[in-house]
């Protein structure tokens, strides 16, 4: 079933764009997390001009994390201090990050921009995944206990500007969750992402919050992000498809409820492994773009 | 799409009738089977045939030429530049007037009957109209960046010339068939059909067909143009209700 975009002004099948935003909304599901990372370069494969596929993306995580929120509110627990720190360094981070969007844009460097981002992100992210996921399945194969981590006072104990967050039960600074903000902000509005990749292990590792408000909390500040970010870039670059924005939302969300059913009863581990390979591998695909020598030394852009 | 048909046929049947319109040397009598074209929600490009007959008595070889033209628009066409190892667009070169379509038909490749000034100067080749913009880089060629025009053009499926692509019948009728991909710009674009005989313009006859958008199509890109602040509140409330209808649909069951 073909259907046109009207802000790409372009004809896609709407049955195929469906089918992999499900696909990718089902193992994120599975696993969860956003799954922003792989639909973006996936549309972007599909010849999706970058532009249209990051901003458009954006809506789309709105909505999932919306939907996720909902999901969570009675299981997990919502951390509303810190969540509003992180929006205001996300509101902050992403007001940048459209806007260096969009001088990269006039400038015709955007594809390079974000590709160089994902191959990046996308191949530290896909090592680490690989890297944990085999550790734990080794610790497993040799019947040690897991290891933990002791809790310590980190450096966010350390910096100025203290504040409570009794919701989490910590006494910390308030600049490193403004810096995490700021910097998913920056990722979301210029990948086309949540930001929960970067933000949930930083909330447990860098500022020791309690797993039970992690989500939550980075849920919350992800739809005030994106939601930002989706208005910020149909104001500034008429990038937002509203028509590919409904096909993305369709399988994303229901792919990830499915994804989050299912994934209950599967193990982890494998799960992060194919995960991993998956990030790993378009990750190397995007650099292989970059530094190979191209067939076609000229490029239009408009 | 029968009405399309029957518009089609009856367009033919002129075309068959129509040798008596055409009785001096160089008449020419033109029709295009769809004059505007609407960009759907299923749009998925737009095929029409330009068709004609032209009065064939005299000596000589006639040739007869087609050429369907998008609005012109700005190109920046860059060079790609190893810089630390990566591959990054570098020394942009752009072009005004540049057509965003073009598609060409005759009924022999226009090279073996037309010098190359007459081909530039009518306007049949369509790096020949874009014009080079300001200064160019230091040690670039233009010309090469014009032939890249082209080239990309060409591969996005936007220029297209088929130089078999208009038959002539025996009878003086002709007929050209054009695809127009679904990633050509909307606007007006213009349907030129030229006669030559022995290789010179005998006449040229102006035509203009439209492709806009209708419906939905035309809402959803208006708003995004006109009220881009309410556009994006828009879809992000369209975006919280689907979040939320999910996550109860889900929850239910």
């Amino acid at each position: 079933m073909s259907l046109y975009l009207p802000i790409a002004e372009m004809s896609v099948n709407a049955l195929l764009i469906v089918m992999i935003s499900g696909g990718i909304g089902f193992l994120s599901g599975m696993v969860g997390v956003g799954g922003g990372f792989i639909l973006t370069p996936a549309l972007i494969f599909m010849g999706i001009p970058p532009s249209v596929a990051v901003a458009t993306q954006a809506s789309q995580i709105t909505a999932s994390s919306f939907s996720g929120v909902i999901a969570h509110a009675r299981r997990s627990g919502l951390d509303f201090r810190m969540g509003l720190l992180l929006s205001i360094g996300g509101i902050v981070g992403s007001t940048f990050g459209v806007w260096v969007f969009a001088v990269m844009k006039e400038l015709g460097q955007l594809d390079l921009l974000i590709t160089i981002f994902y191959v990046f992100f996308l191949g530290v992210i896909g090592a680490l995944m690989l890297w944990e996921s085999l550790a734990a399945l080794r610790r497993r194969a040799q019947g040690g206990p897991p290891t933990r981590r002791r809790r310590k006072r980190g450096w966010a104990h350390r910096l100025p500007l203290r504040m409570r967050f009794p919701q989490s039960g910590l006494y910390i600074s308030a600049l490193p969750p403004l810096g995490i903000g700021l910097l998913t902000g920056v990722l979301a509005a210029i990948m086309g992402v949540g930001g929960g990749f970067i933000a949930v292990p930083a909330m447990i590792y860098l500022l020791r919050m309690p797993t039970n408000v992690v989500v939550g909390t980075s849920l919350f500040s992800i739809i005030i992000v994106t939601a930002l970010i989706t208005v910020l870039q149909s104001a500034q670059t008429q990038t937002v498809d509203l028509v590919l924005a409904a096909l993305l939302i369709l399988g994303g969300v229901v792919g990830a409820q499915f994804g989050a059913r299912f994934g209950a009863r599967l193990k982890a581990e494998e799960l992060r492994i194919i995960l991993g390979v998956l990030v790993f591998a378009t990750a190397l695909r995007l650099l292989w773009d970059l530094v190979a020598q191209p067939t076609e030394l000229y490029v239009l852009s408009r | 799409m029968t009405m399309l048909r029957a518009l089609f046929l009856t367009l033919m049947t002129l075309c068959v009738a129509a040798p008596a319109l055409a009785q001096r040397p160089g008449d020419l009598a033109t029709g295009i089977t769809e004059e505007e074209v609407a960009v759907t929600s299923d749009y998925q490009g737009a095929r029409l045939t330009v068709f004609g007959v032209h009065w064939r008595g005299g000596r000589g070889k006639s040739d007869v030429v087609v050429l369907l033209r998008g609005p012109g628009e700005r190109e920046i066409v860059r060079r790609k530049r190893r810089v630390l190892g990566l591959w990054i667009n570098a020394d942009p070169v752009g072009f005004s007037e540049a057509p965003s379509f073009f598609a060409l038909a005759s009924t022999r490749p226009i090279g073996t009957f037309l010098s190359a000034s007459t081909i530039a100067n009518l306007g049949l080749d369509p790096g020949a109209l874009a014009r080079l913009e300001g200064s160019t880089p230091a040690d670039t060629d233009p010309a090469a960046y014009r032939r890249a025009l082209v080239r990309l053009k060409r591969a996005e499926g936007l220029y297209r010339e088929s130089a078999y692509g208009l038959r002539l019948e025996e009878d003086g009728a002709f007929k050209a068939p054009f695809i127009i991909p679904a990633n050509a710009p909307v606007g007006a674009y213009s349907v030129d059909v030229f006669l030559f005989r022995n290789g010179r313009l005998v006449q040229q006859k102006p035509g203009e067909i439209v492709i806009s958008r209708i419906g939905v199509e035309k809402t959803i890109h208006t708003a995004a143009h006109t009220w881009p602040l309410l556009y994006g509140i828009a879809t992000v409330l369209f975006a919280l209700g689907a979040g939320y209808v999910a996550a109860f649909a889900f929850r239910r069951r």
